[in-house]
């Protein structure tokens, strides 16, 4: 039993972490830019698509280390051509344009790579189970768990130590006053939606390999990721993270107990956050 | 032959469909404060808001150190060496001190974080406080070091006294001749009357978005009747 619960809390640590990766990405376009990125989930899916792609010819290693970069350029492209356009409209057009973007990604994968599974090679010696008694903890898990406090490290270095970081910070709260201090805001949301891409890219690849590749794999963890922005607090990148995680240990032990209600549970979390903490655990009115 | 930093000719500024400036003309002359004074709602922070990019006027003209920016982003105008200390100060309440002032470009010249420091040593002890934290005094010189370390050529000031003590205030406009004696074109809106007049080297009287007095801030300090109506609503900043 103390097997079983461990077992499910680890697997949901992994779901957990890729709800807060994809999380940070979209409070961080949502903070800077007031776009709600439905087409976040096609990222994720695209990035994983790139690493399949390429990892015949760059390994393994080459296409963990590729595909967010080519995603983040994707991501880049889009913001500058489609995006920047409904920037200060109503936000209906925002959420028209990421949603319909967000079917063309899903239908363009299918079109490309097929709507079947595809395989997706991590290394054998990555997938084989450290001891017999824990089989569940396997080099990949911890090679995830790592990289993404890596990624997720490295963001908060960036937010507090970098200039970049400083800009985006001060531009969730008043894009304005950045601008009129001299500094170009279409070119730093620009990169702050490519940073919240890559995050999703990342997320992919290592979702691929734990997952499965198939073209709905971003849509799936699209919603849970609005709930851990809304139970950790929009703009804290701490509480986001904080959120993901929770949920995905959550739904990890709402498996063993009560398994028909391993969906629900993070709703009945919002829910009740909502109710004692509206702002979120860690939400508070200055943002990062 | 006199040398304009900013001219703005027959500016009509709109926020959606209220029409707010009708036609508004002003110059700010090079190396010299001009003040541009109004009541309540007349219009004053639109136009600034038009001449540094924020709301752009839909009919009109601005040009700023020769070239025309009716239509330019705020950054770009900004970047010709323009420094702005918008009203209310908007320091960034979640950044310490230090951190707003790595926000702003970096444009080379004299102001640094290092200089700015020294101007206000302040600022240099509380450099790790949160902008939240500081009183009014100490926004107000952060909102004007921020605008310093563009290194601009013309500054332009919206209400920098509001809401501070006097002694303070006092301060702050000190600053503002201390940079025009540097060189520095200003251009500075205000409710505090008397002590702008007092600065300027030239003032413009705004009223329901159409400039009512253009002349030298002598002239305009010696007219008692318009001192009167200029008054007006705002008697409480009124210290003649």
């Amino acid at each position: 039993m103390t097997q079983l619960i461990l077992f499910n809390i680890a697997n949901g640590l992994i779901i957990g972490a890729f709800y807060a990766l994809m999380a940070i990405g979209l409070s961080l376009i949502m903070s800077l830019s007031d776009v709600i990125n439905f087409a976040h989930g096609g990222f994720l899916a695209i990035g994983a698509y790139i690493a399949y792609t390429l990892s015949p010819y760059i390994g393994f290693w080459g296409g963990l280390l590729v595909a967010p970069v080519l995603t983040a350029v994707l991501g880049i492209i889009v913001e500058k051509f489609l995006i920047s356009r409904v920037y200060g409209r109503d936000p209906l057009y925002s959420l028209l344009l990421t949603f319909g973007l967000a079917f063309i990604f899903e239908d363009g994968t299918r079109m490309i790579w097929g709507a079947q599974s595809v395989p997706y090679s991590v290394p054998n010696w990555l997938m084989t189970p450290l001891s017999n008694e824990y089989f569940f903890i396997t080099g990949y898990r911890l090679l995830m768990i790592a990289l993404v406090a890596l990624a997720v490290g490295g963001l908060f270095w960036m937010m507090n130590k970098t200039r970049l970081g400083l800009r985006i910070r001060a531009g969730t709260l008043d894009l304005e006053t950045v601008s009129v201090l001299g500094v170009n805001v279409r070119v730093l949301r620009n990169l702050n939606f490519g940073i919240g891409i890559y995050l999703a890219g990342l997320a992919g690849v290592l979702a691929a390999g734990q997952l499965g590749l198939q073209p709905t794999i971003g849509a799936s963890l699209i919603m849970p990721s609005f709930v851990a922005i809304i139970i950790g607090g929009l703009g804290s990148l701490l509480g986001t993270l904080l959120g993901g995680l929770l949920i995905g240990v959550a739904s990890g032990i709402t498996s063993v107990f009560l398994p028909s209600g391993t969906e629900a549970v993070m709703y009945v979390m919002m829910a009740l956050v909502l109710l004692v903490r509206p702002q979120g655990l860690l939400g508070e009115e200055g943002r990062f | 032959m006199t040398n304009y930093a900013l001219e703005a000719e027959g500016l009509h500024t709109f926020y959606g469909k209220s029409h707010i400036l009708h036609g508004v003309s002003l110059k700010v002359e090079e190396g010299k404060i001009t003040t541009l004074l109004g009541r309540n709602g007349a219009g004053k922070s639109t136009t600034l808001r038009s001449l540094v990019g924020l709301t752009p006027a839909r009919e009109g003209k601005v040009t700023i150190f020769g070239q025309d920016t009716t239509r330019r982003p705020p950054f770009a105008i900004a970047g010709l060496g323009v420094g702005f200390v918008p009203e209310g100060r908007k320091i960034f309440p979640n950044l310490t001190i230090e951190e707003n002032l790595k926000v702003p470009a970096d444009r080379p010249g004299y102001w640094t974080i290092d200089t700015v420091y020294e101007l206000f040593p302040r600022l240099k002890e509380r450099r790790n406080n949160k902008g939240r934290q500081l009183s009014g005094g100490e926004q107000e010189m952060l909102s004007i070091a921020r605008a310093l370390l563009l290194n601009p050529k013309l500054l332009i000031l919206d209400e920098p006294s509001q809401g501070l003590a006097p002694l303070i205030v006092r301060e702050v406009f000190n600053i503002v001749v201390r940079m025009r004696d540097q060189g520095m074109s200003v251009l500075l809106v205000e409710q505090n009357v008397r002590m702008s007049l007092e600065v300027a080297d030239h003032a413009y009287v705004l009223n329901d978005g159409e400039i009512a007095f253009d002349g030298s801030a002598t002239d305009l300090s010696e007219d008692e009747d318009r001192l009167q109506s200029l008054a007006g609503v705002s008697a409480e900043v009124w210290e003649i």
